[in-house]
């Protein structure tokens, strides 16, 4: 008897880890549809248009941010630099556009700048130094930050253009934030780069397998520092964007995206070990993030109280997808 | 003293040695000598107690022995200085010398000062170059070398056992490690020396053990061998070819277009001086024992390693690719047979695989259409007879001779100017081998230039129009035409043709 129940439960296993393997995009849609319903279960209140609205705007966020960490975990990197990078870009936004219409061209070009060099210089230390890339962007990262204080005295100054913010947070048919049109112009491009472009398919192969991409003519370094330039570029647009979200900026007030982007690419079936992953799955997993925090924040539970959950649940999550990995290899 | 009797080894169907034995006494040093595959390797982990054997015996000083693993090897006075080392890399000099054996006072701290003076004495006797606190990954192989056999030596064995440990040394450094054996003879200490260096053997050996496909032989004193009869055990045939007046008169170089002219490469230790040419649509092949530069010189010519010294010109133009990126845009072509580390990408589909060439050169903003990729893909999938499931799938699912096949093709399909290929057929069975051959020489005929190394004869003998044979980082002899036979080969791979020539003048 027990034996029987036992196998039952490792089909059942496999069964769960055969789904997740075939699509973990729709798997990460099911589960935070799953969590939004036990949260109106629990609170009625949470089902409201404000809350939705709010869970889009979060949900493109992170997946804006998330599109460069996906390119660069398929490469078989990392990148923590996305929370300074977005503070950073945030801040840079307030200075320039300083609550005046008319300089989002020169603010944009500053933020693209910047970031780029950012992400540059994450590339060069990672591939040619040949520094882990954990540890290079996290230092990075710190180095960021502690520039935004020293640049700012540690309280930014100016607000993002109300025009600016207005084509952020405008809301269409009602509930659907602007912020949405925005994704018109980034999906597309991301889309582009990752699946139709000679670079995305390299970055995939590179992933795989670095030492076969080099024998077979592909200029393995250029991929892995441009996938760190396009992930920091598009960290800092996001956190231009933020900017106009949140109507002034803090230093490392997006501190959070650099762990958040990587968890939800990871949730959403990229591998850690690179070569395999989707951005649709990234944005399934931004969706799933938010909708989490939402859930754990709606119940009114205490902050520490709501890191040991997330903490928790993230954990189960990663243990289906790892599963799923060993068995493969 | 030590003797080994009917040991055979089965790793599933494939025999590795069958019936093999050889007697040593204190004091004598032992060629084990054998071509690839032969056994000599895995009679030296049956020693080094890696490799259980299935039947024979094993008697040390009349009493039976059996070794079940490194420790009990080495409980018996038995040391091994491997091929492929075991020092570890991360590891000081030091800490690799007295592993596993530190010597430690009373509480069970380890005496370093004793230990660095132990250490020092040994890098001295060895002329050994570094400091014992040096990492042994900042070490050249070759000094890499001299101290897995120091390291070896440390342990004050009875038997030593060195596996072609000479295949990485220098010159100067054969001399040492010659000196250094000698001198553990007059200690009694019993050597088993592995090596494809002919030359080295009549200068350090007292006895010698053929082996041939997992056999023994023989076993005789070397001073009643000669080079021929050693040849004739391991490899059955009688090495006459090799003295042969060397006429190279078959072949004309007049109204042909020299594609690669490679002239005197060196890359140290592996390449010492090489030079190649190759016409437009010949089939040149690299034949040679294991590890002697072919794959080094491969790389070299792609630009994957840095070239010393020499000079490469490819369509009359001097080159010097810094990376295969750049060879590749100028119209080469490179099939590794290591396909694993080298060529596979095992999570992304056959179709991803085959496109590689077309990913690989141009724009990279650009857009690659999925239909024109999928129309190539199954064009080659067609063409080169690659079995599949889905075109979708990764290329894990293909067997191993698909995924050969498909590496090939992905590259056939580029159309490349210079294709090289390193042991494309290694581990590929005799149809997908054949149907590659057939491939390759449809492609020649059409014009294209085609380097291939193989470690098989008959595999070069089929194929090459002309065989350049690689012994110990240098050409040993450029078969072509009516001298492409395999006793020159063989002859050739053994170095003979060069000790001949020396011997003659």
């Amino acid at each position: 008897m027990v034996q029987t129940h036992s196998v039952k439960k490792m089909t059942f296993l496999q069964k769960v880890n055969g789904f997740i393997q075939k699509s973990p995009a729709r798997m990460a849609i099911i589960i935070a549809t799953l969590l939004y319903g036990i949260t109106v279960a629990m609170v009625p209140t949470a089902l409201n248009l404000s809350a939705i609205t709010s869970i889009i705007m979060l949900t493109l966020l992170l997946s804006f941010a998330s599109a460069g960490q996906t390119i660069v975990l398929i490469a078989g990197g990392m990148d923590f630099t996305v929370g300074a990078v977005m503070s950073a870009g945030a801040i840079i936004t307030t200075a320039i556009m300083n609550g005046q219409d008319g300089n989002f061209v020169k603010t944009l070009v500053v933020v693209l700048l910047s970031s780029a060099g950012i992400g540059l210089l994450n590339g060069i230390c990672t591939v040619k130094i040949g520094l882990p890339a954990m540890i290079v962007t996290m230092a990075i990262s710190n180095v960021v930050n502690r520039l935004t204080y020293v640049l700012t005295d540690g309280s930014p100054l100016g607000y993002a253009s109300p025009a600016f913010i207005k084509s952020v947070t405008s809301k269409i048919l009602g509930f659907v934030p602007s912020l949405a049109l925005y994704g018109l112009v980034i999906f597309p491009i991301v889309f582009y780069l990752l699946y139709f472009s000679r670079l995305g398919k390299q970055v995939y192969l590179v992933g795989n397998n670095d030492n076969a991409a080099r024998l077979n003519g592909i200029n393995t370094s250029k991929v892995k520092i441009l996938t760190y330039v396009i992930s920091a570029t598009l960290s800092g647009f996001t956190g231009m964007l933020g900017a106009g979200y949140m109507q002034s900026a803090k230093c490392q007030m997006f501190d959070g995206y650099a762990f958040n982007s990587l968890i939800a690419v990871i949730v959403g079936g990229t591998a850690l070990s690179g070569g395999v992953g989707t951005y649709t799955g990234s944005i399934a997993g931004a969706l799933l993030m938010v909708v989490l925090t939402n859930m754990l924040t709606a119940l009114s539970l205490s902050q520490p109280v709501r890191n040991i959950a997330m903490g928790i649940v993230m954990i189960s999550l990663l243990i289906l997808y790892n599963r799923e990995k060993s068995v493969r290899q | 003293m030590f003797e080994m009797r009917g040991i055979e080894k089965r790793f599933n169907a494939v025999i590795a040695l069958d019936g093999a034995s050889l007697s040593l006494s204190p004091g004598e040093v032992l060629a084990l000598l054998g071509s690839n595959g032969s056994g000599k390797s895995t009679m030296i982990k049956v020693l080094a107690g890696l490799v259980a054997p299935n039947q024979g015996e094993i008697i040390l000083d009349g009493q039976p022995v059996s070794i079940n693993s490194g420790y009990e090897s080495r409980k018996l006075g038995i040391a091994t200085a491997f091929q492929d080392l075991s020092l570890i890399p991360t590891m000081s000099v030091m800490d690799n010398i007295m592993l596993g054996r530190e010597p430690v006072n009373s509480v069970g701290i380890v005496n370093r000062k004793g230990a660095i003076q132990e250490v020092r004495e040994l890098l001295e006797r060895f002329e050994i170059q570094c400091e014992p606190d040096a990492y042994v990954q900042t070490l050249t192989p070759s000094t890499q070398t001299m101290l897995e056999v120091a390291k070896a030596v440390a342990l004050k064995p009875r038997l030593l056992l060195l596996d072609e440990v000479t295949a990485a040394l220098h010159y100067d450094e054969i001399e040492v490690l010659f000196r250094i054996m000698r001198e553990l003879k007059d200690e009694g200490v019993a050597m088993i020396y592995v090596t494809h260096r002919m030359d080295e053997i009549f200068k350090i050996c007292d006895t010698a053990n053929i082996m041939r496909g997992g056999k023994t032989m023989t076993q005789s004193p070397i001073n009643e061998l000669d080079l021929d009869e050693v040849v004739f055990h391991m490899t059955g045939m009688r090495p006459e070819a090799a003295k042969k007046s060397e006429t190279e008169d078959s072949f004309s170089e007049e109204g042909r277009e020299l594609i690669l002219d490679v002239s005197h490469l060196e890359m140290l230790p592996k390449v010492r001086d090489i030079s190649m040419k190759a016409f437009k649509g010949e089939i040149i092949g690299i034949g040679g024992l294991q590890g002697q530069g072919q794959s080094e010189f491969i790389r070299l010519v792609l630009g994957a390693e840095k070239i010393e010294d020499g000079s490469i010109e490819f369509c009359g133009e001097k080159v010097s690719f810094a990376s295969p990126a750049e060879a590749v845009k100028k119209g080469l072509g490179f099939i590794s047979g290591e396909r694993n580390r080298d060529a596979i990408f095992h999570l992304r589909s056959v179709e991803e695989n085959l496109t590689t060439g077309l990913v690989a050169k141009g724009n990279l903003a650009s857009f690659l259409s999925p239909a024109k990729l999928a129309s190539f893909s199954k064009k080659a999938v067609e063409r080169y007879n690659i079995v599949l499931e889905s075109i979708k799938n990764p290329a894990s699912t293909l067997s191993g001779g698909n995924q050969q096949k498909l590496v090939v093709a992905r590259w056939i399909a580029m159309d490349p100017i210079l294709l090289l290929l390193d042991d494309p057929t290694k581990g590929v069975d005799i149809v997908a081998r054949q149907e590659i051959h057939k491939i390759l020489r449809e492609c020649a005929d059409e014009g294209m230039t085609i380097i291939i190394s193989s470690s098989e004869s008959d595999e070069l003998l089929t194929i090459a129009d002309r065989i350049y044979v690689f012994f110990d980082g240098q050409v040993s002899d450029m078969l072509e035409g009516a001298n492409k036979t395999s006793e020159r080969l063989v002859a050739s791979m053994m170095g003979l043709s060069k000790t001949m020539a020396t011997e003659e003048a």
